[in-house]
């Protein structure tokens, strides 16, 4: 063990004194260029898999959607239409060609075009995701950062048990279940929101509060925690011994590093947010990206369906994007990773 | 692990719930099978009674039976995700991380976009590509949490990796097998095992969701999502129907999330503060009020003058112990004094009072005089001015002791702006010249840079240059060079000598290390179990008499060992704050204690040399012949 600590010590000391030689290239720069690169190769790969689904179907499609009822024309004319009567490299290229053209085709059972299906329904879902983003990040930051201050250095111990037991019991609710505890008290008891449908603010509430409450109590705690970690650094001890006001303190040492952590899983959440789309659009009857792809699901809509997938797909990994490059402006560390 | 796993609630109630599940599972088929089953129209959609607990369904089953039921199903078909996802997952990261360099990066940049990707989305391409039911949930849900296995896996892999390097590099053969087996295993073991219930916690509910939407179970089978369907529709007769099945989702969710954050908190207790009992106060001995036994006057004009000094935590209920016991010092202007003493001796945590930077269960008594000024007689406003503009804090570990996300410039500047109101343009100037004081090159750049960019001794010097900004009375280094290589160690104790010399700054320079403290200080105050056992000159150290500072000096090993350490060759261990013994804190280790020494505390008092000296022996008559019998070094100072 002795020598393990040698090594580490070794290991840990410090660089060598000279100041290091500056980076030829921007370090920026190179981040940007990596995280292209990766995003343009997830997007081929997303593109692929939706456009091999129907390729992925077991047996012929065209027999498995027409159904046994069908003639064979009718199953050859699915077939084509999907274009697995077609060798694979060259109805390869016509999807991206259509797709580069903005051409999603066309849905088997109303026939109007995936895209126009898209343009009618993203509206709807991105509503109720969005809203619920914005609602997440603004309870969760300021009141984990407040928690984390009231019980720092183990202060208000009840606080914390209490607040500890709630998140982790609403930190564990389904979507399924808050969704339904949130119609059977406020619409169906109380009777002050809509149990169902589209329409006004009115409409959104429930599934709104239904998808963020769960990503509100895992958020909460995790920015407690990290605010307490935050707070026993030698850095903030370093900050309090130039006795800045608390203001200071929070805003500019606490909070980039607790913002940070919060966005490592913000990736997550907003997975989260967009599965939880899906469910609550079902439960309240709403209509959305997420009630279109279980129906055509259902229906074996394969157009809608690819759509679909390649919409969601893409909004995931922008939004994973969009998390990386916060996190590198807020945490200088990052760009260099 | 295994006791620390069960020692908290999480872990007993997530073990409890599991079993329950399991049994249920197994025999809740066989036991209710058929009251599960019946149907009875009549008697369909009916709230909670007596006969039917959670109400009836549609087609009157009993809806509490029929969940008892439909565990096994919902339960055979979380695990079989999960072991799906151990399958595939497990492969997969192992594989990624064992490609080549590059390729390597944009693979686990992949792996991470993955995991963002909503299981419940991936479940639903297969349901829409293989016939929707048990066969393409299981299999689908299984794939979407497969990516989180791969990253356990490929990070476990990367370490392991890694380390073998090291091994490889450092120990050459034997030690390998050893470092695996003791080290590497049991890490795998831990992450898996929580990776593994935390995975049947989240299959438990995308099944239920993916079951919901239609996309899982077909009816006639029948698992809880689909109950919570079935429920749904009738929501406006009987709610119960959806609720049951809902809480019953959320429940064994909980239950498996409870049992991995257990078996987290079990493997990583330090990361879980509250997990463990640390409220065992059996030990404990309350000190007494503190005893004022040093006749000791302050200095005239002094910049730091403490009186006894005590900082207390609590020990189990309702008792407090004492780490600092009464200290007493001060410090002229321009003056240098060091502290010397063990870790645990109070030293570190004598800084930390002076500059009130002790935390919330610590509680600090006595009397601290910044600059002329009484801070626990002031207003808080009056405190932060005081120490803000009057003392600094040079801490230990220069690497964290800076703000990763905060330019240096912004580090360096706040304190003054705050404090002597000056402008921005102002304050950088002063930084960019207290920079250039402590022989950082090219100051301009240094400022717009973020502590990652630069080595340990920088950042010192950068800490130290943002102590200077206020241009305080006192400056506190507390083990300033520890952390630091030896070359660079010698550099920073040049650096604050010059500021001693040329801003005369007082200086508090607390260390273990005797050999440092007797070259760079004027005073030297050595500190045993929270007391100061003895004060004398630096130049006069050779004629120290408390037996504890003749073993330290005998001990000063030379420059080259002089970072680890140095206080080996002292037997015995200082007492913790917990068991300080009765009369000297020194007795048990002491060559030549006497009875008396068990029993009472020798105090602080002035010696004929003219130094201050806590021990019976050296401060009766025959002391110097004992002295000199344990001094087992002539010269220590290692000059
Ligand atoms: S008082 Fe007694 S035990 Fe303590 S140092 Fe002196 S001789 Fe040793």
């Amino acid at each position: 063990m002795s020598a393990m600590t040698e090594v580490s010590y070794s290991d840990g000391a410090a660089p060598s004194e000279p100041l290091r030689a500056p980076r030829a290239t921007n370090p920026w720069v190179a981040f940007v260029r990596r995280r292209i690169i990766s995003v343009v190769v997830i997007l081929l790969l997303l593109a692929t898999v939706t456009f091999s689904l129907v390729r992925l179907i077991p047996g012929d499609p065209g027999v498995i959607i027409g159904g046994t009822a069908s003639t064979r024309a009718e199953q050859m004319a699915i077939d084509h239409r999907l274009g697995v009567d077609r060798p694979f490299l060259t109805q390869y290229w016509t999807y991206w060609s259509n797709l580069l053209h903005g051409d999603l085709g066309r849905s088997f059972v109303t026939n109007d075009p995936v895209t126009t299906i898209l343009k009618q329904n993203a509206g709807a879902s991105l509503q109720v995701a969005g809203l619920a983003l914005l609602l997440v990040l603004a309870v969760s930051i300021p009141g984990g950062i407040a928690l984390g201050a009231l019980t720092r250095d183990r202060r208000h111990r009840h606080v914390e048990n209490w607040f500890t037991g709630i998140a982790s019991v609403v930190g564990a609710m389904p979507e399924l279940l808050v969704a339904t505890l949130l119609a059977y008290a406020f619409a169906l008891q109380l009777k002050v929101f809509p149990v169902g449908g589209t329409g006004g603010i009115n409409f959104l509430v429930l599934p709104v509060l239904a998808i963020s409450l769960r990503p509100i109590a895992i958020l909460l705690r995790l920015v407690r925690v990290e605010t307490l970690s935050a707070l026993a650094t030698d850095y903030v001890r370093t900050a309090r011994s130039k006795r800045l006001p608390a203001r200071t303190l929070y805003l500019r040492h606490v909070l980039p590093n607790v913002v940070t952590a919060a966005l490592t899983i913000g990736g997550l959440l907003f997975a989260d947010l967009i599965a939880g789309t899906v469910i609550v659009e079902t439960i309240f009857a709403r209509r959305g990206l997420g009630t279109t792809l279980v129906n055509a699901v259902l229906s074996r809509d394969y157009p809608v369906i690819q759509g679909m997938v390649l919409v969601l797909g893409v909004a995931v990994v922008f939004a994973n994007a969009i998390v990386d490059f916060l996190l590198a402006s807020l945490d200088p560390r990052q760009v260099s990773r | 692990m295994i006791k620390s796993f069960f020692r908290n609630a999480n872990g007993i109630a997530g073990s409890i719930g599991v079993l329950l599940i399991a049994a249920v599972s197994i025999f809740a088929p066989s036991i209710w099978g058929k009251k599960a089953h019946t149907i009875n129209v009549v008697n369909g959609d009916k709230g909670p009674s007596g006969a039917h607990w959670l109400g009836t369904d549609r087609l009157g089953h009993d809806i509490f039976y029929q969940l008892l039921v439909s565990t096994r199903l919902t339960m055979e078909m979380a695990l079989g995700a999960t072991g799906i996802a151990i399958l595939v997952g497990i492969p997969l990261g192992a594989g990624a991380a064992l490609l080549p360099e590059r390729v390597r990066m944009i693979a686990l940049r992949a792996l991470d976009t993955l995991i963002a990707f909503p299981g419940l989305l991936i479940a639903i391409v297969f349901a829409a590509v293989l016939d929707p039911g048990k066969f393409s949930a299981v299999l689908g849900v299984g794939i979407g949490l497969s990516f989180s296995f791969a990253r356990v896996a490929s990070s476990l892999t990367l370490a392991i990796r890694d380390r073998e390097f090291i091994s490889a590099a450092r120990v050459v053969g034997v030690g390998r097998t050893r470092l695996m087996v003791r080290h590497v295993l049991p890490n795998i073991a831990d992450s898996l095992a929580i990776a593994t219930t935390v995975s049947i916690a989240a299959a438990i509910v995308t099944m239920a969701g993916l079951s919901f939407l239609g996309l899982g179970v077909q009816l006639p089978s029948v698992d809880w999502g689909r109950m919570l369907t079935t429920g749904v529709q009738s929501f406006y007769l009987t709610p119960f129907a959806a609720l049951g099945p809902g809480i019953a989702i959320a429940l064994a969710a909980l239950v498996f999330g409870f049992f991995g954050e257990g078996l987290a908190r079990a493997a990583n207790p330090v990361l879980w503060p509250g997990s463990g009992g640390d409220d065992d106060s059996a030990t404990a001995t309350a000190d007494g009020p503190p005893t004022v036994d040093d006749p000791y006057e302050p200095v005239e004009d002094g910049v730091l003058d403490v009186r006894d000094l005590t900082v207390s935590f609590p020990s189990g209920r309702k008792r407090r112990q004492q780490v600092v016991r009464g200290v007493s010092l001060d410090l002229a202007p321009g003056e240098t004094l060091g502290i010397v003493g063990e870790s645990g001796s109070g030293k570190s945590l004598t800084a930390l009072a002076i500059a009130q930077l002790v935390a919330h269960p610590g509680v600090v008594e006595g009397r601290i005089t910044v600059n002329g000024t009484e801070l626990q007689r002031v207003p808080l406003k009056e405190v932060d001015r005081t120490l803000g503009t009057s003392l600094a804090v040079v801490f230990q570990d220069p690497m964290s002791s800076l703000n990763p996300a905060v330019k240096i410039r912004n580090q360096l500047i706040e304190g003054v702006r705050r404090h002597r109101g000056l402008s921005r343009a102002e304050a950088v100037l002063a930084a960019r010249r207290r920079l250039g004081e402590v022989n950082l090159p090219t100051p301009e750049r240094q400022l717009e840079r973020y502590p990652h960019e630069l080595s340990g001794g920088q950042r010192q010097r950068v800490l130290i240059a943002m102590g200077l900004m206020n241009e305080p009375n006192v400056l506190i280094a507390d083990e300033p060079t520890t952390a630091l290589d030896v070359t660079v160690q010698a550099q920073i104790m040049d650096l604050l000598a010059g500021i001693n010399a040329e801003h005369n700054t007082a200086v508090v320079l607390i260390s273990h290390n005797l050999g440092l403290i007797s070259q760079n200080c004027d005073r030297v105050l050595v500190m045993y179990a929270g007391r100061v056992v003895e004060e004398v000159a630096a130049d006069r150290l050779t004629e120290a008499e408390h037996p504890y500072t003749r073993a330290l000096l005998g001990a000063v090993p030379d420059m080259a060992h002089s970072r680890e350490q140095p206080l080996v060759s002292i037997p015995g261990q200082m007492p913790d704050a917990r068991s300080t013994p009765v009369g000297c804190a020194y007795h048990p280790r002491c060559p030549l204690a006497v009875p008396r020494c068990a029993e009472q505390r020798p105090p602080l008092q002035l010696n004929a040399v003219g130094h201050r000296v806590a021990c019976w022996v050296a401060n009766s008559d025959e002391a110097p012949a004992g002295a000199a019998t344990v001094g087992t070094a002539t010269s220590g100072d290692g000059a």
